[in-house]
């Protein structure tokens, strides 16, 4: 019996040892990506859809270059809605095969959109509040290969912004919920506002470019 | 140097492609029912163009939205374009299929509409929603162009807008005939 493990063992020590040729220094991968926006500022859940290159540089870190945009339903009072372009890079510490876990680090700029709902009686498109923000955002993540050209990846990152305070308050009523906007646009004044990133993404290698 | 990067990435890309067995491009036209609650249903046109190799399927999807009926309709347009992939479980004449297509949806709702403070009118403003869907089905090849294809789908989403939201939730049923080269 414990030769038969040693020898398991030893296969699998093999298998992981040889080179990986799923995911190697200058693929250039296209990928969609379904994102999900969590414990943000009203602790509301979004849903999100987007794009993203990636371009391996070595074979140890790569670059993904992506866009997203994040609708917040922001219970039943108005809308948010982000769009996030930007970068990160991904470092691999260790390749299991098809199965390749990665850190990654970037950065990202942001606008922001909040719509209080109007109604077939009150108009509050004048309410509506906008940001620009630059952020940055580090997490872990994981890509299973399929095939050598085929890789669902799925990570998680937080993402800090830092830009204009973007001023909004979503109070609970009797008959459910307010959202109250204050503009302070040119006000110049700052904070810092965050949220964990969950995305979801289905990729496909086009070329070998070095 | 636009011009010249490319250029230089499609030949770069062909070269890489060319180095495998070749995969087919598939391509196909249907009409889609779709199941809503409250007893509604909607008829939406699909088009599809997709790329099939090692039993991976890169696709994207468009639908064109008809109309609603029933006691629910809810939604005046509702047109979706998808992108995705799907996992083919034979390389034989008969498919089976699952897949996930994220997407966005173009939709504008028929129930609640805002008030205009300029014009003094109601109004349906129409928003751009992102939605997901998962994909299962099967396609039957014959030897040469043709093939058929039986899907269903479950899209998920909401409708957001500047008034009250509505979840974009829906089965949907496609079947057809496609090409592939």
């Amino acid at each position: 019996m414990r030769n038969f493990i040693l020898i398991v063992f030893f296969i699998s020590a093999c298998s992981l040892a040889q080179e990986n040729n799923f995911n190697t220094k200058g693929d250039l991968e296209f990928g969609l990506r379904t994102s999900s926006s969590l414990f943000g500022r009203d602790g509301i859940a979004g849903l999100g859809t987007g794009g993203q290159f990636r371009v391996q540089i070595l074979d140890k870190i790569n670059t993904e270059w992506f866009a997203d945009y994040i609708s917040l339903d922001l219970n039943g009072a108005g809308v948010r809605n982000n769009a996030h372009i930007g970068w990160s890079v991904l470092f691999y510490p260790k390749k299991f095969g098809s199965l390749i876990p990665y850190v990654a680090a970037g950065h990202c700029f942001d606008y922001a959109k909040v719509i209080p709902n109007s109604t077939s009686f009150v108009d509050r498109s004048d309410d509506i509040i906008t940001r620009w923000s630059s952020a940055v955002q580090a997490g872990i993540g994981s890509h299973y290969y399929f095939t050598p050209r085929f890789n669902l990846s799925f990570s998680a990152q937080y993402m800090m912004h830092l830009g204009q305070h973007l001023d909004y308050d979503l109070d609970e009523l009797s008959q459910g919920y307010y959202l109250e906007t204050h503009d302070h646009s040119g006000s110049g004044e700052a904070a810092l506002e965050g949220h964990l990133l969950l995305t979801f993404s289905l990729n496909y290698k086009l070329a070998d470019l070095w | 140097m636009v011009r010249i990067f490319t250029a230089l990435f499609i030949v770069l890309s062909i070269n890489s492609l060319a180095q495998d067995e070749r995969g087919k491009i598939t391509s196909a036209l249907s009409f889609a029912p779709g199941f809503l609650t409250d007893k509604t249903y909607t008829i939406q046109v699909q088009g599809y163009v997709g790329y099939l190799k090692n039993r991976i399927e890169v696709r994207a999807d468009g639908f064109y939205f008809l109309g609603s009926y029933g006691d629910r309709p809810r939604f005046s347009m509702n047109h979706q374009l998808f992108a995705g992939a799907n996992y083919h479980f034979t390389e034989t004449a008969f498919q089976p299929y699952v897949g996930f297509q994220p997407g966005i949806a173009f939709s504008q709702s028929s129930e609640y509409g805002t008030l205009n403070d300029t014009t003094g009118e109601t109004e349906f403003v129409p928003s751009v929603n992102p939605i997901g869907s998962a994909v299962a089905g099967f396609s039957y090849y014959g030897e040469k162009l043709f093939f058929v294809f039986v899907e269903g789908r479950y899209i998920f989403g909401k409708h957001k807008s500047n008034t009250y939201p509505t979840f974009l939730d829906e089965a949907r049923l496609s079947f057809g005939l496609g090409f592939f080269f």
